[in-house]
């Protein structure tokens, strides 16, 4: 693993968790509204997939989004903007929280009905497929979606007709309260694209590394016109389902075992951070994953903790400039609104 | 040059004609490539075009729906062809929540070229789950638009209209109509697509309607005026938006209002008809407004009670005929 | 000054104009009489007048439109400055006049003032005032608020000056425009719900054409005259030379019209149009109904050639086939009509209704020892009661001596 990429991986983590966390905050003090679904345990899916793809492929998302829109490139001022309804947002301040979109990059939008992304997902692909262009198409979605009927019509179509697909499942195993295996006959998830005949595979998705070469493989055999491919990502969310819901579904210790030893931007941070770990870090981080985190730091970059220290506090500016830029952004107007709905008029003019 | 031909045929012509010009037209379905289409509207285009162009789904409504909401976002023109409008219940998802809202929630960024057609109405003796239409569901839909045509020559125009806008566009179509024939000619220039038709002049009373039920009114209007009563007859051709102005300068020179739709009238497309009218030409009204409509009953599969469960011409004469004589 | 150019009724039969060009520009001078536009109608391009001198003002009527009569196409103002104060006031009020639903009043059947006309700056505010200035009045609109009635129906006896309390409801308990209508009219709509049961008939189109005729003709202001005279002589000449006795009698009355020129003009707002030809209207009695075929150029045309014309306009009137009916061109554009009803041998007097755009008819009786009453109906708006006197005088000369209505008359016989 290139060092470049690693710190890259790793600002681009240090991010997520500080947007995430603030996005809480301005939830909290009445500046955002609605629905709000944060991302923080989960970082190292949306980071370590998104990094492992082109510019040109196409990202179709949840309603959990705001992490994968910034990594793809959205600035988080736009980002930021849309959460607080603003005209500046990525959306216009029309979609808010769940309906990010940007076009330019290839962003295809947050969608809020769980289930979505999947047939959007499979027309893109099919469009691709159609025009022969090597590109593909990410496609994100819960465990919980699994069970919804796109899904399986969806695979069937993606693998009927080979089509450049890469089903990413962020499988943090509650669909909203309801733990996986009281929802789903089948735990494993990626055992179900085998009913499909598409080639998948679990990965740890607390383990940005694992979730990046897992990705870069998928995606090589997507390009190589083998078809859609499926990856598992084993993840947790550390907070609610969304700002409205205290997760107390959830037992504490399940909790507090994956944020002190699974913690995704910590084991980021241990992988890429020129240190030796504390005798305490070992400890906590158990014996699984002792193996696995040393290897990382002897092959890892050469980052120094200042070097941290640094982007930290450059995240913690962007974040807050993002803030700033979005509560003195003007809010969209109803003409603003019934221009968006007419984006597809053709300058036609109805009764 | 105008000729005789049915209104499937118009359809496929419509297709064939923007396949043809545009290679973005893809046409996805059951049974839509192969097999020619179920009401035979796709006839001979997978030789011509392929099976790129032309689809065949597997019965996945809810998600080839939303195949072509995803690819009419990348630039395809997708016309996705539901077999009967009853599968469109499992397609509402993509119909409602993806393809009119997209382009609004993504503050303008994607336009929505989408054609979903779908055969619908009460055809004959196909019982409670293959006889409905559901146009009020999708009327309720800002950002789609519903086109209605009830000839081969709108069914042309308006199929052609559909794939070459940018928005999503329902098209109702009629069972029944598809082996009615009607006049084409293809190089006559359209009128907008929502523009609603006059297709008899009188003075007597307007009836609004749209689809089949065009045919239905015609019939009653000539058998009114044998008795006196000259009905106006409006073919609405799209029910979102409705041309509320040409039905306006009717009534102000009839005073009243008959509307017919095939469909059980509570909290249907004639209640919006009604509603629109009466706000606008409440104070030229000279009786309340009048609705023919279907039964508020699920359609049996019984041939009698099937015809009595929807608008016969004599129910449109004597609602006429009492709307003009209290 | 602001006064309004109305689309001008320019025939009997026009409902619409169209507006072909304007010979002026806002702004134009014009003379009292000048030429300031140029309308077709079904019958002939025509001018419009200006009735007042001025400027021409706008908002102008689009040219190359088809435009309704008694509908504002334009204004003449007297100072430019005040055309150009008043145009967007005019303009706002225009939107509303067009959209005002009770423009239409004409359609069933009355010639009420377009309310165009009424687009003068003050016309809503009288409106407003109209209830409370005159008390009786606002306590009518009061309870009649209570009297269920459509809205159309209300808007008219607003517009007509109906108080709807005087007014029988319909057979369904509610007043409707055709109650407002009857009672501008001055009738009175029968009230069904008393009385034993009914079976309703609707009328067949020529009953209503008919229906709607005699009313547009019930506002003529209209006199009679009768007389007596022998019609023997005219009877024998009618067998001598197997003539109908209706076509010598059309005749008869041609060459009147002819010696009484005023009997061939109509009223129009313009004027009175003074036709160039006689054209005679013919009243046949036909089943279920009333047709009124016309037979043209009566005076001038050889008897037998006109004889030809009769019968077969007769057929028509009578005939089954469709396509051998009469069109509306076969009963348009008369002036005078003629009624015989000699063959009812009990009839010894009747009168008939002058039809619109016609300013007389004459009504004949059966004989009775010997003489015929003849009834002439009159619009006194045209003609007057020494002018009918002195037509029936002509008439009776031709009748005592028939022998020259068959002859081609001479070009002196007016």
């Amino acid at each position: 693993m290139e060092s470049g990429l690693l710190k890259k991986m790793l600002r681009d983590m240090l991010l997520a968790r500080a947007f995430e966390e603030r996005a809480a905050q301005e939830y909290a003090q009445g500046n955002i509204a609605g629905f709000l679904h944060l991302y923080p345990g989960e970082e190292a899916v949306g980071v370590g997939v998104l990094h492992a793809a082109e510019p040109a492929d196409y990202v179709v998302s949840t309603y959990r989004e705001h992490v994968h829109a910034l990594v793809r490139g959205v600035p988080a001022r736009m980002v930021m903007a849309e959460l607080f309804g603003r005209k500046t947002g990525c959306s216009g301040g029309l979609g808010g929280s769940m309906h990010l979109f940007d076009r330019e990059r290839r962003f295809m939008g947050g969608y809020a009905i769980v289930g979505e992304t999947f047939p959007i997902a499979i027309g893109i692909g099919y469009a691709i497929a159609m025009r022969e262009l090597p590109e593909a198409v990410i496609c994100f979605f819960g465990d919980g979606a699994v069970n919804q009927g796109t899904f399986h019509e969806s695979l069937n179509m993606a693998a009927l007709w080979k089509l450049p697909v890469l089903f990413v499942c962020e499988n943090n195993h509650y669909q909203i309260g309801t733990e996986i295996h009281r929802h789903s006959a089948v735990a494993e998830v990626y055992k179900r694209a085998c009913g499909y005949r598409i080639p998948a595979r679990r990965v740890n998705g607390m383990d940005v590394l694992a979730v990046h070469r897992a990705t870069e493989e998928a995606l090589a055999q997507i390009r190589a016109g083998n078809g859609p491919q499926f990856i598992e990502c084993e993840t947790y969310r550390f907070r609610g389902h969304s700002m409205a819901d205290p997760g107390s579904y959830r037992p504490k210790v399940e909790l507090q075992a994956y944020e002190s030893t699974e913690d995704p931007v910590k084991i980021a941070i241990a992988e890429t951070v020129t240190a030796y770990p504390t005798a305490e870090q070992i400890a906590a981080v158990g014996s699984d994953n002792i193996a696995s985190l040393t290897g990382s730091l002897r092959s890892g970059g050469h980052f120094p903790p200042e070097h941290l220290d640094a982007m930290q506090a450059e995240i913690a500016a962007e974040v807050e400039a993002a803030v700033h830029f979005a509560s003195e952004s003007p809010e969209p107007t109803l003409a603003d609104a019934q221009a968006a709905l007419d984006c597809n008029r053709q300058g036609e003019v109805l009764v | 040059m105008a000729e005789q031909v049915f209104y499937w045929q118009a359809l496929n012509r419509a297709l064939d004609a923007e396949m043809a010009v545009d290679d973005s037209v893809v046409v996805l379905g059951e049974d839509v490539g192969l097999y020619g289409g179920s009401y035979r509207v796709t006839e001979g285009l997978h030789a011509k075009y392929g099976e790129w162009r032309l689809r065949d789904m597997p019965i996945s409504e809810g998600s080839f729906t939303g195949l072509g909401v995803g690819a009419a976002m990348v630039g395809l023109r997708p016309v996705v062809e539901i077999m009967t409008i009853n599968f469109a219940l499992l397609a509402l998802d993509a119909i409602i929540n993806m393809a009119a809202k997209i382009p609004f929630m993504s503050g303008g960024q994607f336009s929505m070229p989408l054609v979903v057609r779908m055969p619908g109405g009460v055809a004959k003796q196909l019982a409670a789950q293959h006889s409905q239409r559901l146009e009020q569901t999708l009327m309720n839909v800002p950002g789609l638009r519903i086109a209605v045509p009830a000839t081969p020559q709108d069914a042309y125009w308006q199929l052609r209209q559909a794939i070459n806008s940018d928005e999503p566009i329902v098209l109702l179509e009629h069972e029944l109509l598809y082996f009615s024939k009607g006049e084409l000619d293809e190089s006559r220039q359209a009128p907008p697509m929502h523009r609603a038709q006059v297709c008899r002049q009188g003075g007597d009373l307007t009836i609004v309607t749209y689809s089949r039920m065009c045919d239905l009114a015609l019939q009653a209007a000539t058998q009114l005026a044998e008795t006196g009563i000259e009905a106006e007859v409006i073919d609405l051709r799209s029910l979102r938006p409705i041309d509320w102005d040409s039905c306006v300068v009717s009534l102000e020179k009839t005073h009243r209002l008959l509307i017919v739709e095939e469909d059980s009238g509570f909290s249907g497309a004639g209640a919006e008809i009604a509603a629109g009218l009466a706000e606008r030409c409440f104070l030229i009204m000279d009786a309340p407004p009048r609705r023919v409509a279907g039964r508020e009953l699920p359609i049996a599969y019984n041939a009698a009670l099937e015809a009595a469960s929807i608008p016969r011409v004599t129910d449109v004469v004597s609602a006429a005929q009492q709307l003009c004589n209290p | 000054m602001r006064e309004p150019i109305l689309m001008p009724s320019l025939s009997d039969t026009m409902e619409t104009g169209h507006l072909i060009d304007w010979l002026k520009q806002p702004g134009d001078a014009v003379k009292k009489g000048e030429a300031i536009a140029e309308v077709e109608t079904d019958k002939a391009v025509m001018d419009v007048e200006a009735f007042y001198d001025g400027y021409l003002a706008g908002p102008l009527a689009a040219a190359d439109t088809d435009i309704p009569v008694g509908v504002v196409i334009g204004y003449i103002v007297d100072s430019l400055g005040a055309e150009k104060a008043t145009e967007k006031q005019e303009k706002q009020e225009k939107q509303k006049v067009d959209k005002a639903p009770l423009a239409k009043a004409a359609d069933v059947g009355i010639k009420a003032p377009p309310p165009a006309v009424q687009t003068s700056t003050e016309a809503p505010a009288q409106a407003a005032k109209a209830p409370a200035s005159a008390k009786p009045m606002a306590t009518d609109m009061t309870s009649s608020k209570h009297i269920p009635a459509s809205p159309y129906a209300r808007g008219l006896a607003r517009e007509l000056g109906i108080d709807l309390a005087r007014l029988t409801a319909g057979p369904d308990g509610s007043i409707r425009s055709v109650q407002v209508v009857s009672a501008a009219l001055g009738r009175v709509e029968p009230n069904l719900s008393d009385g034993p049961d009914y079976e309703l008939h609707p009328l067949t189109p020529m009953q209503k054409a008919i229906a709607n005729n005699m009313m547009a003709a019930a506002t003529t202001p209209t006199f009679r005259v009768s007389a007596r005279f022998p019609l023997a002589p005219l009877i024998a000449l009618a067998h001598e030379e197997g003539y109908s006795l209706t076509l010598l009698l059309a005749r008869a009355c041609a060459l009147t019209v002819e010696a009484h020129p005023r009997f061939n003009a109509v009223l129009t707002p313009q004027g009175l149009a003074q036709r160039q030809q006689v054209d005679v209207g013919i009243a046949v009695d036909v089943p279920n109904g009333l047709v009124t075929p016309v037979l043209r150029d009566v005076a001038r045309r050889p008897v037998e050639e006109l004889a030809g014309n009769w019968n077969t306009l007769k057929e028509r009137a009578t005939g089954k086939q469709h396509s051998q009916r009469l069109t509306p061109q076969d009963y348009r554009g008369a002036t005078f009509y003629l009624s015989n009803l000699g063959m009812f041998s009990s009839v010894v007097h009747f009168d008939a209704v002058v039809p619109a755009g016609a300013v007389a008819i004459l009504a004949v009786a059966a004989i009775q020892d010997g003489l015929v009453e003849f009834t002439l109906s009159c619009d006194h708006r045209v003609v007057y009661g020494a002018d009918a006197a002195r037509f029936m005088e002509t008439l009776a000369l031709l009748l005592g001596d028939p022998t020259g209505l068959d002859a081609a008359p001479t070009s002196g016989a007016a």
